[in-house]
Order: structure tokens, then C-alpha cells, then sequence
């Protein structure tokens, strides 16, 4: 059953691909019919790789630098600018503690 | 489409019967270029049977696809040239994209500005080494180049009018000088670099350039001093390519990568510089190296100087603050190269931090972490990331880090490659242009200044498509080319393919890198740079020992690598050579032995009646070093600033004088 619902919205994308029909509906019902029947058989495993380090997937690591309300910095006014302080205060475009222009 | 089709599976059968290839074959699967309409891509034999090479024509050929890169291919193809785009990464993938300072344009949105000042301001900076009329065509175009970058599709930031936001930043002054601060440098949020080369690259797909992303660049194909092309391997599938053209541009970015310490990506192995060199053209100015003092060990990135800002203190391996001894007053806050030297000096004489004594301290966690984490937000993350320590219990291990290089391959303002004689003076080399950080146009001169250098790979990537536009015609006839030219490349890459020395390529990078940053790096006096050409010398001919050890042709990294080491060499000797024998402390390349600047006249004192020095007794002069590929010799020679700029009356030139700020 499953193998013939296969053949036929395989078929069916052949078709479209190079006569270019346009023959989505009855495809995309094929392929949510198809999935359906896979996903009632077999739950998804686990991941098994190793944690790391920096997989902290029980919190959100909160980035430290937060988003201006509406995108634009109150202080200067400038809409679409770098998140947080100021990069040049102190002579160099620092980020993060990181200098990346001097 | 079809007759594509069979023309390709024609030229698959073609190739598939070399006896290299055997692998390839078994697959059966078709080689991944495709033949652009227009041109045919016809394979021959002219080089050697083993390895078939597959000829291209093109207008134009563009080397590198960064921002200089891209700006330049897309220009041509706007212009109607057909052009060829050869990189060895993915456009979105060069160093550009790391840039994410902001960039330089008088627009005047903040305060009343000028691109005169802009001019007065980079001339200073460059320490009278650069060429004005190079800098005047820079400035003068910044802001057509902002704006047109704007209508592209790059999002700057605004201000409350809608105008792009403009900050301070970069030793930018009004008035020339007199006036104050500037607000000149435009960003994009935190991703300047980031967004120009993504605007640029999706603004190319629009016209028709053909792009060879992975094609490895070996060497142009010079002949009788006239630039015919470029030789590529495919990293792919193995196969060799020669663009032929009229017009190749080079914008291969900058050799960080020859330092032990440099914020460089690890593709930046200055592939331009070294074709160049190995068709026997000068390059210029190499010495010039921008160092940063703390960059973290081993990651390559900086650390502000923010954090010494707010009290983080430089430690050696006593626990000394040694900052105290070099700059009583300042202390930590000395100005960069002071803190620089002194990081050096420390080390040298035997006080560095960690198991190889090789790098000093960043004390920050005698500050109370709530400071840190208001001040300084995202430190700790930072620290954490790529130093692996945590900021509020151990100091970051930090040294100095190789950042831009000013020098590269000598061209004048619209982009064209030049050679030097004293009887002649400046000659174009025909065929051949260069653009953006391989490039030396030049606009940094002795230092560049910040938000300058993206400036500089739009202008002058720009300005290579212009000339090249106002020089030629799209489609015309290409001279010929001997049908073995290449064969040297094809000889040296199946030389490394099967080499079989005792010393592995990463070793002798290893020792070229430590080389590199224990005589050539901020702390220079003519013994330790003395000891440091010697070494790099014994290291050059350690080259001919090298052991490969993928000897397939496809994807073959390790060949790559080999390569891209090959290239290093030549920029790290050039660099050596070139700062051993300039005898002052100008802009980037300061001596502890010579101190000051050497000028045509000492702009210290009063000028009137001081006899100007001829050129052979002052250093005000540009270094053009050539390399003989087969001993690692260099010879230099030297070449004058240009002094005067474009238009006189538009923009005066500034006349030398002592730079301070």
C-alpha cells in the first residue's frame, strides 16, 4: 500500500518536473499521507552523541548583549546599530570583549 | 541544452582516458564545470599527458572573491565583460566576512565634513608613506562608494532622519586637524564585513559571471612581461585550468598566516603576493605589518583594549605587573605599541607565561564581576570561548597578534600592477591589476587607520573594473599563448604531490610561524632581525625536504597546504628581508635601534635652510623586494612617494611632518 502511494507521487513529481503541470495538491497529499503512516510505526530515537562542554540545552543561554526596543538606541537615536554599549568607547570597535577593528 | 549535454560528455570522455585519472573514471560521473555558452572549454595535452588541462577564454579574470574580489567581477560583467571569478573558497566564506568594524566616508551626515580632511587625516595616518594621489582618489570616492553600497542593499544603521548613522572612530579629524573629532565611520549593526560581502555577492548573482569557487590559484601565465592569464586546480576533481585573458585582477587578500599569533582566517596565505613574485614582479612595502598587543593565545582573537581600560592589568610569569617598568605614567594604558614591545620584550628575556614561555597574562579577575559583566558585557563568554578560562577566576593568555598588512602588490590609483626603475620610473605591467589587502595602491602606507580598509577593497575593486572597462573592449581577440605555458605550476604541484622528504608541511609552517613572530614581529633591532633572516633562510631550504602524503589528486588538502606554505615562505622572507634593511621607526615598523623617522629633511626643525638628502640617504620611500624562488634570495630595491595628488587645485598635497595625536 505504502510502496504503491510511493510510486505514484514519485510519478507524479517526474511528470510536474518536466512538463511542468502543476500538480501540487494532489502531491503534497501524497507525501502527508506517506509520512503519516511512517510516523505511527516508530517513535524518534534519542540522540546519543556525548554532551559537551557547551551543551547546555536545559537553559537558554541568554545572550548578553540585548536588542534596543524597536531597534534603536536611545541614547544616540541610531536605528539598525550595534547591540549594546557603544563599540568605540574605548578607541577601538570592541564587542563582546572582542576587538575587532583598532 | 542538449547540445551542452553532449559536448560535455565529449570532453568527460576526453579526460577520463588519462591514466591519473583512474579513480575518477570508475565513478563515471561528469566533471562538476560546465561550459558557459559563449566560450568553449577545450582540453589539450600541450602540458603533459598525466595531467590534461582544460583551456578557458575570458575578457577578464578576477583572482580571490573577498569584498575587492567580487567588487571588481561584478564591475567587469556590468560593463559587459564576460568574466571568470576564480577562488579557492566560497565568496561568503573569505576574510571579508570578519570585518566587522565599520568603513570610512565623508558623507557629512553628522557634522559638516569634507573628503579633504578624510584625505588629510589617511595621509597622516599612513606616516607620509602613502601615495597621495592614491589617497585623494580613495577619499574623494568614499562617499559615491558608501552610497552606492547603500543602494545595493546594505543596511546601514540610521539616524533619526533616515540618513546613514555615523560615528567616531579611526583617528579622524576635521579641519585637517584643527577641528576636533569626526564622525565619519558608517556600520551595519555588529556586521559591517559580514553584510558588505553578502550585498556584494548576491548583487553579482545578477550578471553573468562565471564563478570557480574551489579552483586553487597556482601561478600567471606571464609572457614577455605581459600577464596572459592564470593557471587553477580544480580541488574537486583534480583537473588543471588556464584562463586566458587580457586582464586578470588579483585580490587574494592578505599572508597573516606567516605569524604565529594573527587574527587572520587560516586561508590568508597571501596567494597573490606570492604568484607575483614568482613571475618575477616586485611587491612593496611587506615590512609593514599591523600587530595588535593582546590577542588570545593560540585563538587569534583580540581582546580589547577596553579590559586594560577598566583596570585589567598585564602580567609575566613572576606575577609582576611588568607595565609599570616600561610606562611609568601609563602604565597599562600605554599606547598599543608600547604595550606591544614590551609584551616582546618580556618574553624575550625569558618571563612568559605557560609551558613555552611564549606569551604573557591579562589579569582580569581582581575586578569585582558585576563591573565586568556591566562594562564589558560578553567577556566571559568570550574568555570562556576561545581561551577556555573563566574571566572572574584566571587571567587570559593573550600575546601579539599580527592583524592587516599594509604591503603587497605595488599598483597606481586605478588599479594597474607596476614595476620600478630608477631610469624609467613607474611601468604598467600589461594585463594585470590588483585590489583590496593584496594590493598596495598605496593608500595605509606605514599604518592604516580603522573603518579604512573596507574603504579600500570597494575603491579600488572599483576602480580595476573602471580602467580595465576604459582600456579594452568585451570579446576581443586574445594573443596567443604558447601551448606548454604553465608547465612550471604543473611541474611544482606533481613535484609536492609525490614528495617524499623527512619534514611534515605543518612542521616547517610551525617553525616559519615561531620564526616569523620571534624576530619579525613588534620588537625589531638589526641583531635580533639579523638572526631572524638566517633562520628564515634555513627554514626556506628545509622546503626542498617536505613529505606529502595524499598522493590523489582529488581534494588532495594536504597538496593544498603544501601550496599555501610555498607562499607563505615567499611573503615571510620578503617581510624579513624588508624590515632588516629599513633602518628607522616609521608608522607599523618601529627599531629600538633607529627611533625616528628618516626623512629627505628633519620636518622636526624648522625647515629653512636644510639640504634635502638624496634619495639613497633617507627612508621616506617605498620597499619594492623580489624573491628568487630557487635560493630564497631577496633583492631590494626602492621607489618613491608619490607626493603630489590627483588635482592640486582640488586638493592640496600635505606636505611631510612629524606625526602625533
Amino acid at each position: 500500500m505504502n510502496m504503491s502511494l510511493l510510486r505514484v507521487c514519485a510519478s507524479t513529481s517526474i511528470f510536474r518536473a518536466t512538463k511542468g503541470l502543476f500538480m501540487e495538491s494532489a502531491f503534497t497529499g501524497c507525501l502527508r499521507t506517506a509520512s503519516g503512516a511512517a510516523k505511527d510505526k516508530e517513535p524518534l530515537r534519542k540522540a546519543k552523541t556525548p554532551q559537551g562542554r557547551f551543551d547546555m540545552n536545559d537553559e537558554k543561554i541568554k545572550d548578553p548583549l540585548e536588542k534596543f526596543p524597536d531597534d534603536v538606541n536611545p541614547a544616540t537615536k541610531e536605528q539598525g546599530g550595534p547591540r549594546g554599549p557603544e563599540p568605540t568607547r574605548y578607541g577601538d570597535w570592541e564587542r563582546k570583549g572582542r576587538c575587532v577593528d583598532f | 541544452m542538449a547540445v551542452v549535454c553532449t559536448a560535455s560528455r565529449v570532453l568527460t570522455k576526453k579526460i577520463l582516458s588519462a591514466k591519473a585519472l583512474l579513480a575518477v573514471s570508475q565513478s563515471s560521473r561528469k566533471l562538476h564545470f560546465s561550459i558557459y555558452g559563449k566560450n568553449e572549454a577545450k582540453v589539450s595535452d600541450g602540458i603533459s599527458t598525466q595531467y590534461p588541462v582544460v583551456d578557458h577564454e575570458f575578457d577578464a579574470v578576477v583572482v580571490g572573491a573577498g569584498g575587492a574580489g567580487l567588487r571588481a567581477a561584478f564591475g567587469l560583467s556590468e560593463a559587459g565583460f564576460n568574466t571568470a571569478c576564480v577562488t579557492k573558497l566560497f565568496p561568503t566564506r573569505s576574510h571579508t566576512v570578519a570585518a566587522q568594524g565599520g568603513i570610512n566616508a565623508a558623507l557629512g551626515n553628522m557634522e559638516g565634513d569634507d573628503w579633504r580632511w578624510h584625505f588629510y587625516d589617511t595621509v597622516k595616518g599612513s606616516d607620509w608613506l602613502g601615495d597621495q594621489d592614491a589617497i585623494h582618489y580613495m577619499t574623494e570616492q568614499a562617499p559615491h562608494a558608501v552610497v552606492e553600497l547603500e543602494n545595493f542593499g546594505m543596511p546601514f544603521s540610521r539616524t533619526e532622519d533616515g540618513k546613514i548613522y555615523q560615528r567616531a572612530f579611526g583617528g579622524q579629524s576635521l579641519k585637517f586637524g584643527k577641528g576636533g573629532q569626526a564622525h565619519r565611520c558608517c556600520c551595519v549593526a555588529d556586521r559591517t564585513g559580514h553584510s558588505l560581502l553578502h550585498t556584494l555577492y548576491g548583487r553579482s548573482l545578477r550578471y553573468d559571471t562565471s564563478y570557480f569557487v574551489e579552483y586553487f590559484a597556482l601561478d600567471l601565465l606571464m609572457e614577455e612581461g605581459e600577464c596572459k592569464g592564470v593557471i587553477a586546480l580544480c580541488m574537486e576533481d583534480g583537473s588543471i585550468h588556464r584562463f586566458r585573458s587580457k586582464n586578470t585582477v588579483i585580490a587574494t587578500g592578505g599572508y597573516g598566516r606567516t605569524y604565529f599569533s594573527c587574527t587572520s582566517a587560516h586561508t590568508s596565505t597571501g596567494d597573490g603576493n606570492a604568484m607575483v613574485t614568482r613571475a618575477g614582479l616586485p611587491c612593496q612595502d611587506l615590512e609593514f605589518v599591523q600587530f595588535h598587543p593582546t590577542g588570545i593565545y593560540g585563538a587569534g582573537c583580540l581582546i580589547t583594549e577596553g579590559c586594560r581600560g577598566e583596570g585589567g592589568i598585564l602580567i609575566n610569569s613572576e606575577g609582576e605587573r611588568f607595565m609599570e617598568r616600561y610606562a611609568p605614567n601609563a602604565k597599562d594604558l600605554a599606547s598599543r605599541d608600547v604595550v606591544s614591545r614590551s609584551i616582546t620584550i618580556e618574553i624575550r628575556e625569558g618571563r612568559g607565561c605557560g609551558p613555552e614561555k611564549d606569551h604573557a597574562y591579562l589579569q582580569l579577575h581582581h575586578l569585582p564581576p558585576q563591573q565586568l559583566a556591566t562594562r564589558l558585557p560578553g567577556i566571559s563568554e568570550t574568555a570562556m570561548v576561545f581561551a577556555g578560562v573563566d574571566v572572574t577566576k584566571e587571567p587570559i593568555p593573550v600575546l601579539p597578534t599580527v592583524h592587516y598588512n599594509m604591503g603587497g602588490i605595488p599598483t597606481n590609483y586605478k588599479g594597474q600592477v607596476l614595476t620600478y626603475t630608477p631610469e624609467e620610473g613607474d611601468k604598467v605591467v600589461p594585463g594585470l591589476f590588483a585590489c583590496g589587502e593584496a594590493a598596495c595602491a598605496s593608500v595605509h602606507g606605514a599604518n592604516r587607520l580603522g573603518a579604512n580598509s573596507l574603504l579600500d577593497l570597494v575603491v579600488f575593486g572599483r576602480a580595476c573594473a573602471h580602467t580595465i572597462a576604459d582600456i579594452c573592449n568585451p570579446g576581443e581577440k586574445l594573443s596567443p599563448l604558447k601551448p606548454n605555458a604553465g608547465e612550471e605550476s604543473v611541474a611544482n604541484l606533481d613535484k609536492l604531490r609525490f614528495a617524499d622528504g623527512s619534514m611534515r608541511t605543518s612542521e616547517i609552517r610551525l617553525n616559519m610561524q615561531k620564526t616569523m613572530q620571534n624576530h619579525a614581529a613588534v620588537f625589531r633591532t638589526g641583531k635580533v632581525l639579523k638572526e631572524g633572516c638566517d633562520k628564515m633562510d634555513a627554514v626556506y631550504q628545509t622546503l626542498d625536504d617536505i613529505k606529502t602524503f595524499d598522493r590523489g589528486i582529488v581534494w588532495n588538502t594536504d597538496l593544498v597546504e603544501t601550496l599555501e606554505l610555498q607562499n607563505l615562505m615567499l611573503n615571510a622572507v620578503q617581510t624579513i628581508n624588508s624590515a632588516e634593511q629599513r633602518q628607522e621607526s616609521r608608522g607599523a615598523h618601529s627599531r629600538e635601534d633607529f627611533k625616528d623617522r628618516m626623512d629627505e629633511l628633519d620636518y622636526a626643525k624648522p625647515l629653512a635652510g636644510q639640504v634635502r638628502k638624496p634619495i639613497e640617504e633617507h627612508w621616506r620611500k617605498h620597499t619594492m623586494s623580489t624573491v628568487d624562488p630557487k635560493t630564497g634570495k631577496v633583492t631590494l630595491k626602492y621607489r618613491p612617494v608619490i607626493d603630489n595628488s590627483l588635482d592640486a587645485e582640488d586638493c592640496a598635497a600635505i606636505p611631510p611632518a612629524i606625526r602625533s595625536y
